[in-house]
């Protein structure tokens, strides 16, 4: 019985640290504190999924988000008119939008949580070692279509991120 | 008590690295030489930026040591002396070794000075040429061993190392090993002529003490990985287990912080091409070669 008190303390302390990162993420004028910040609040994901004893997919996840938000970083500050935040420039706009976007998002994803009948609850936690094992039968059975197609947008959302960034340089040189 | 003997062999392998190191710069042994530079540090005045991003440049070293420890943790030096025997640890080194590159970046960019910001930026840069071949190569290891826990991947090498088993992937995990740890001749990020230090440049006392201090656990974790993953962890005949994985270990990382005495630095934009076109479809290469291996002669 500690044992789960323990888990739902932490699950619900890392869980209210992935908020506030999220906060914070909109809070700060600095972009590189934006992109760190998301980063944490997606690492404290990692040690939710962790705290759950997902294994795997906490490990998976505290080592992608690393690489791919400092990646982000750059490329914010690459874009963006002040990185730093240090000329109180104002970064935000379509201040309506977002918040109808946010908050009907917000309720979708409550009414996928709350809505649907999710059944029985697992009530024994397969080793980390199996865990790994079925994951990967996944990925190469019933997923693998989803998985590649996923693999290949995101390969094309990268050339493209790339061709944006060297265009206005290529110009530059003629 | 395990954690603790883990640590002190950590330390002690700590100030070993930075003896070698001294005589890697330097061209001078000393034992006693590290000491009096950390004795120095510590007692030094902690100099701050005017304008710094202060969160970062507090957290950029402490990260940095953090990380390092946490890929220690996975590293076996005996069977059963290990800080947690992880189902998934090579993936978990991996994990934690990511976070190198966020703590340089946080380091970089704290101190809002031109220098260390390029230097933080230009380790992102260098991130993107190793991090495939740290990634890859361990995949073909845990290939073989049929799983991800350190363990097995030590005792998985008990009829061959996979050095030999596997010498493509090793002689990648390697190379990217010395760009991860930013050594010469892949330290362009650090730039010591060009950068005036880069990521170091504006740390001072303390802080670049543990910087330093981070730096060093983080080559000995890189060490401390390839021993495990390549060349039998604790395996070896005669001594006690402990004993071969230190010796295996420090000799690892000297030979990793000796390479810059004998090689020219690398630009990174050419180890970025290289790592992409030559390194990543060896890597795959090693993949496929490993797979056909294990599937016809299992050893």
């Amino acid at each position: 019985m500690t044992g789960m008190t323990a888990q739902m303390v932490f699950l619900a302390f890392f869980g209210v640290a992935a908020v506030w990162f999220g906060i914070v993420v909109f809070r700060t004028r600095s972009m590189v504190r934006s992109a760190l910040a998301l980063l944490f609040s997606q690492t404290a994901i990692g040690v939710m999924f962790l705290v759950m004893q997902a294994e795997f997919l906490g490990v998976l996840q505290i080592m992608m988000m690393a690489t791919e938000m400092s990646v982000m970083a750059i490329f914010m500050v690459m874009f963006m008119m002040d990185p730093g935040g240090m000329g109180e420039m104002n970064m935000t706009h379509q201040k309506r939008l977002s918040l109808w976007v946010g908050g009907i998002g917000l309720l979708a994803a409550l009414a996928v949580v709350l809505l649907p009948d999710w059944g029985l609850v697992a009530t024994s936690v397969p080793s980390a070692q199996a865990q790994a094992e079925d994951l990967g039968r996944e990925l190469l059975s019933r997923s693998m279509l989803i998985f590649q197609s996923a693999g290949l947008t995101i390969l094309t959302a990268m050339v493209a991120a790339t061709m944006v960034a060297i265009v206005p340089n290529a110009e530059q040189r003629k | 008590m395990t954690i603790l003997i883990v640590l002190l062999s950590l330390a002690a392998g700590a100030y070993f690295l930075a003896v070698i190191e001294r005589w890697a710069v330097h061209g001078h042994l000393s034992l006693s030489g590290p000491a009096w530079a950390a004795l120095a540090l510590l007692g030094r005045e902690s100099v701050l930026a005017r304008k710094p991003d202060r969160l970062f440049f507090e957290t950029g070293p402490v990260l940095l040591l953090v990380a390092g420890l946490m890929a220690a943790a996975v590293i076996p030096l005996a069977p059963g002396l290990i800080i947690t025997d992880l189902a998934t640890g090579a993936l978990f080194l991996n994990a934690a070794l990511a976070y190198v590159l966020v703590a340089l970046i946080m380091a970089g960019w704290g101190p809002n000075g031109a220098y260390s910001m390029i230097a933080g930026w230009r380790f992102l840069g260098q991130f993107i040429a190793y991090a495939m071949l740290i990634v890859m190569p361990i995949t073909a290891v845990a290939m073989r061993a049929e799983s991800l826990s350190t363990t097995v991947i030590v005792t998985s090498q008990a009829q061959l190392w996979n050095a030999l088993y596997q010498p493509i992937g090793f002689v990648l995990f390697v190379i990217a090993a010395i760009g991860l740890a930013w050594l010469p001749p892949l330290d362009l990020p650090d730039a010591t002529g060009e950068l005036a230090g880069g990521v170091e440049a504006e740390y001072t006392g303390v802080r670049l003490a543990v910087l330093r201090l981070g730096r060093l656990v983080v080559i000995l974790a890189l060490a401390g990985a390839t021993v495990t993953f390549y060349l039998g962890g604790w395996l070896g005949p005669w001594l006690p287990p402990a004993a071969w994985s230190a010796i295996k270990t420090l000799i690892v990382a000297a030979l990793m912080l000796s390479a810059g005495r004998y090689l020219p630095r690398i630009r990174e934009e050419r180890y970025l091409a290289l790592s992409w076109k030559l390194g990543v479809s060896l890597a795959l290469a090693n993949i496929f070669l490993v797979g056909v291996i294990a599937l016809v002669v299992p050893i």
